[in-house]
């Protein structure tokens, strides 16, 4: 990753100063991550787009409400990510958008969507690396949203034996992140 | 529990992640907040993710930015900050670009608006002008039909007086009158009378041309000579005559001629 010009710390405060300026630098070098956040989950290229600019206007119309105290910029950043993202996965409409634009690639072949090797970035190449149950309850409950309350009635666990397994599949995950 | 067991518990990573419950995630903010440790392990775990997330980075659409920027700051463009290198010249471009084709779109508007006034204007008056043709069509028509009428009239009244059986009788103007020449034609067959007026006064006002047929020295009524005749006009039947005279009278005829107005006189020969 490039060396950045300014910490987080002096990035909110520009941010705050609410100047074209601080905006630019901030989407420069944060676009990327929190786009490829967007598309692991999204796993489709104009969505995704349409996500990330959600995000951006969010990010610069909350940036009041980050608080450095309860973790990074970073990380406030792509929690905004991944939640617009699993309520466009949510959204009443989404499947049959996702019908309506597979049926159009099939005749248009649109290069946009197609081959995305999502599996290959990011978080979802580590998980990769986890037992396929633990895969499971990472996909359900990241990737998909879930609470561990609908996970736990989804794969007919009780609610204790989602909490625990997700933890242990975290738990496993820091350790292949660490490697 | 122990800081150490609380750090491996996985609760960290769900709560970074943000698969905490609020209650859950607000547990996790407090114990940090007392131990620099827990606190610790979230940034550690934090960074870990962060530089995985930058590993293998996809870009974005190049459209999304100029969208942002479009968003954010298109009535702000003029901001003394876009002066930093981290501003894209391309974007800043673009918002122009915007605005020229905004205020070229709202030219072109103005622009057809006021051709749609003008061709509207063109459209009525030309239908105006339509109607005023279509009118004087029309009347052109209706003046065509009529001079056809009189024309046949006169064909009719021609080829009246070219007919053999036709008796022509010349009434000549009386003293004082003698530019005036009127003619009688009488059909010897059915004893149907016409009158030509070859060159007669211009009626005064109220009065009328009427023919008369003197019978065994008296005047008979043959008929009032139309205003509307162009050529020969028809008169009454008369079976016996020594002569026709015209006199003017009133409207309508009289009874009686009015023999001090006796216009002309022709003896049948």
């Amino acid at each position: 990753m490039q060396e950045l010009k300014y910490n987080e710390a002096e990035l909110v405060g520009m941010l705050k100063q609410r100047t074209q300026s601080a905006f630019n630098y901030l989407y420069d070098n944060y676009s990327a991550s929190l786009y490829t956040v967007i598309l692991s989950i999204l796993q489709d290229k104009e969505l995704a787009n349409d996500t990330l600019q959600e995000v951006f206007i969010k990010i610069w119309r909350q940036i009041e409400q980050y608080n450095p105290d309860k973790g990074r910029l970073f990380t406030w950043m792509v929690n905004i990510s991944r939640n617009a993202s699993i309520d466009i996965l949510r959204s009443k409409d989404y499947h049959s958008q996702k019908q309506n634009r597979e049926l159009t690639e099939n005749v248009y072949n649109a290069a946009s969507t197609v081959n995305i090797e999502t599996d290959k970035i990011g978080l979802r190449k580590i998980i990769s690396n986890l037992k396929d149950d633990q895969k499971i309850l990472i996909e359900l409950a990241y990737f998909q949203g879930y609470t561990q309350d609908e996970i736990s009635k989804f794969l007919n666990m009780p609610l204790g034996t989602v909490k625990t397994r997700l933890r242990n599949a975290l738990i496993q995950l820091r350790g292949l992140l660490k490697r | 529990m122990n800081i150490k067991d609380y750090i491996e518990s996985g609760i960290i990573e769900s709560h970074v992640l943000g698969l905490t419950t609020a209650e859950e995630a607000a547990e996790v903010e407090a114990m940090a907040k007392e131990h620099t440790e827990i606190k610790q392990a979230i940034l550690d775990f934090e960074i870990l993710l962060e530089n995985q997330t930058n590993k293998d980075l996809i870009q974005p659409d190049a459209s999304v930015k100029t969208n942002l920027n479009n968003i954010l700051f298109a009535a702000n463009s003029s901001e003394k900050n876009i002066t930093s290198s981290q501003v894209n010249a391309a974007s800043v471009h673009h918002i122009n670009l915007s605005r020229y084709i905004a205020a070229a779109a709202i030219i072109l508007l103005i622009i057809s608006s006021g051709l749609n006034f003008y061709f509207y204007s063109a459209f009525k008056n030309s239908t105006d002008k339509y109607q005023a043709l279509l009118t004087e069509r029309n009347t052109l028509q209706a003046n065509n039909a009529a001079y056809k009428t009189k024309l046949d009239e006169i064909n009719q009244s021609l080829g009246m007086m070219e007919d053999p059986h036709m008796v022509k009788i010349q009434m000549n103007g009386v003293k004082g009158k003698e530019e005036n020449i009127a003619t009688v034609y009488w059909d010897t067959r059915t004893k149907e009378v016409y009158v030509l007026s070859n060159k007669m006064d211009k009626l005064p006002e109220g009065k009328q041309y009427q023919l008369w047929a003197i019978v065994d020295g008296k005047p008979v009524d043959a008929g009032m000579i139309g205003f509307d005749c162009a050529g020969l006009c028809k008169m009454k039947v008369i079976n016996h005559a020594e002569a026709f005279a015209v006199t003017l009278e009133k409207q309508g005829g009289s009874p009686t001629p009015t023999l001090s107005d006796m216009v002309v006189i022709g003896k049948v020969s």
